[in-house]
């Protein structure tokens, strides 16, 4: 049965139609799947089958990364009100977009694939300041500062990424928070996120999911 | 021949010296003024003087009439943009904060009356007057389906698109796409004689192939009837679209196409063939670190690629501010050396 609902709920994200996924969670909370279940068992496989087909897939597009993300956060977070304890969460990102950037949208795809992967998101919000970033990351004890950037001059300008390095290491902070970057820039030039100082990159939204995670856990190892 | 000849001969197939070079250098102009982006911004006959004197620097085939993205939205009641010191501007704030404001949301019935449009109107005077007759006065204007990422950014209309209320989401695109009916309108009148159709939901780089057919094309069809596809160029903001040139084309009549550096060249040419213009785009984001002999490379590999059969034309995305002059040189060098017919 498992199998089935996965199927149909993954369908249901790949085809973007959130409703038809309300309905497959409803329908298997009806025949016996608990709130847990649906999380763990579905929504966060469905999130990584969905960064396994956008990184295989050239035609996967900008509206699947917009609502794997968008299904998954709203189906935690109402499977959360139901979970028998709360769930052991993996780690904190600090997120935001660079300084003198408005562009939200990769950084609510992020944000809602974290949270189906059980990660504590603090949302700085758009136009973050350098130091703000790493202030915050310090007082949180963020594992990873998460940066998107949309425009050229805010993905490797010196009041983005590349001073919260700089901040990083005049703080002797680098090998306890780790710096990811995303956005359009980085995707037409993949060696550009070393330039600016940073530990990774991520194609897309949904990807940066799996990458933060990965961080995190390194960081938490060491 | 003059620059804007060769264009024609280059979407024609009849013979020329050369395939056209187009180049969009839009944020190097307060630099060659020596003023500030804000500074710059404000007066159409600066960005005329910019654009200008860049071309004749380095003797590419167009001009630029666009100021920057956001004068879109100033033409629909945007009052802030964001300027920076190292990179164009940006809306800095939303006309639509709530979906209340689209039904608010006024498109000026004569657009050449509002505030916003007279600089515009300024600097496209000066190009027609100084240029006009030999070059390409280029204008932008954005899709229905696009504009409204600049009104009330794009996650939220990404949203209204796939999950919002239908008759709200199409109270906007009607707005939006007899804005662009005007912008048209106007931008032809006022001298511009080729219309980059910005239009990245026209990629299924953005939507599926079912949204595309259903939803961006059905708008963009409306965006285009009333005033025609003549010097119209498809344009989906550097994403890929090779998979729906042949649907552009057949639908749309749209037979110039600004392929996206990311996109396979040779395919694209493969369907557009001699029906219109292949435009090969070069990736200046990598100009930013490249060699002078890396972007000399590249253009060839461009060129070798496009100029086979004619209906070939070599141009740039948005050149980064941060790419050094000398990669624009180099980068223009070979483009007219590669691709020569002589």
């Amino acid at each position: 049965m498992l199998e089935r609902i996965v199927k149909a709920y993954n369908e249901a994200v790949f085809e973007t139609d959130k409703e038809a996924a309300f309905e497959v969670v409803e329908a298997a909370l009806a025949g016996g799947l608990t709130a847990e279940d649906i999380v763990f068992k579905v929504v966060i496989p469905a999130v990584e089958e969905m960064m396994s087909n956008i990184t295989k897939d050239p035609d996967a597009n900008l509206a699947q990364h917009f609502m794997t993300a968008q299904i998954a956060a709203e189906v935690t977070e109402k499977m959360l009100l139901s979970f028998k304890q709360p769930p052991e969460i993996i780690g904190k990102v600090v997120m935001g977009t660079a300084h003198g950037d408005l562009h939200s949208l990769g950084k609510r795809i992020v944000m809602g694939c974290l949270k189906a992967l059980m990660v504590d998101v603090v949302d700085l919000g758009v136009n973050v300041p350098a130091e703000r970033f790493v202030d915050v990351a310090q007082a949180e004890n963020a594992q990873v500062i998460a940066i998107s950037a949309m425009m050229v001059h805010t993905a490797t300008g010196e009041n983005g990424a590349s001073k919260v390095r700089r901040i990083l290491h005049e703080r002797g902070l680098e090998d306890r928070i780790k710096l990811v970057v995303g956005g359009a820039p980085y995707r037409f030039d993949d060696g550009l996120y070393q330039t600016v100082g940073a530990d990774a990159w991520a194609a897309d939204g949904v990807n940066a999911g799996r990458i933060i995670v990965d961080l995190i856990r390194g960081i938490k190892k060491s | 021949m003059t620059p804007r000849d060769i264009l024609a001969a280059a979407v024609n197939g009849t013979p020329a010296p050369r395939i056209p070079v187009f180049c969009s250098l839009l944020d190097q102009g307060p630099r060659e003024l020596g003023m500030s982006f804000r500074e710059y911004f404000a007066n159409g006959e600066h960005v005329a003087a910019g654009q200008l004197k860049l071309r004749a620097r380095y003797g590419y085939d167009n001009v630029w009439s666009l100021f920057y993205v956001g004068k879109e939205a100033e033409l629909l009641g945007c009052n802030e943009i964001l300027f920076a010191d190292d990179g164009p501007p940006n809306v800095g704030d939303f006309v639509i904060k709530s979906y209340d404001d689209i039904a608010k949301l006024e498109v000026p019935d004569d657009i050449t009356a509002h505030p916003a449009w007279q600089e515009t109107a300024r600097c496209l005077n000066i190009l027609r007057d100084e240029v006009g007759k030999t070059h390409s006065i280029c204008a932008y204007l954005t899709a229905s389906t696009t504009l409204p990422s600049i009104l009330m950014g794009m996650d939220k209309w990404l949203e209204l698109l796939l999950i919002g209320p239908a008759d709200v989401r199409d109270e906007l695109l009607r707005k939006c796409s007899d804005f662009y009916q005007k912008e048209v309108a106007a931008y032809r009148a006022a001298g511009a004689n080729v219309l980059v159709y910005s239009t990245p939901f026209g990629s299924t780089s953005f939507v599926g192939m079912k949204r595309f057919q259903s939803l961006i094309m059905p708008w963009m069809q409306r965006d285009l009837a009333p005033g025609g596809i003549r010097d119209i160029v498809y344009y989906c903001g550097m994403a890929p679209f090779n998979s729906v040139i042949a649907q552009v084309m057949d639908e749309l009549k749209i037979n110039v196409h600004y392929i996206s550096p990311l996109a396979d060249l040779a395919e694209a040419k493969g369907i557009i063939g001699s029906q219109g213009l292949t435009c090969g785009v070069i990736d200046d984001i990598k100009m930013i670190h490249w060699t002078t002999e890396q972007t000399r490379d590249e253009v060839r590999r461009l060129c070798d690629i496009g100029k086979v059969g004619q209906h070939f034309l070599f141009g740039t995305g948005v050149v980064p501010l941060s790419v050094p002059a000398a990669n624009i040189q180099a980068m223009l060098d070979a483009a007219f050396e590669f691709g020569s017919y002589s």
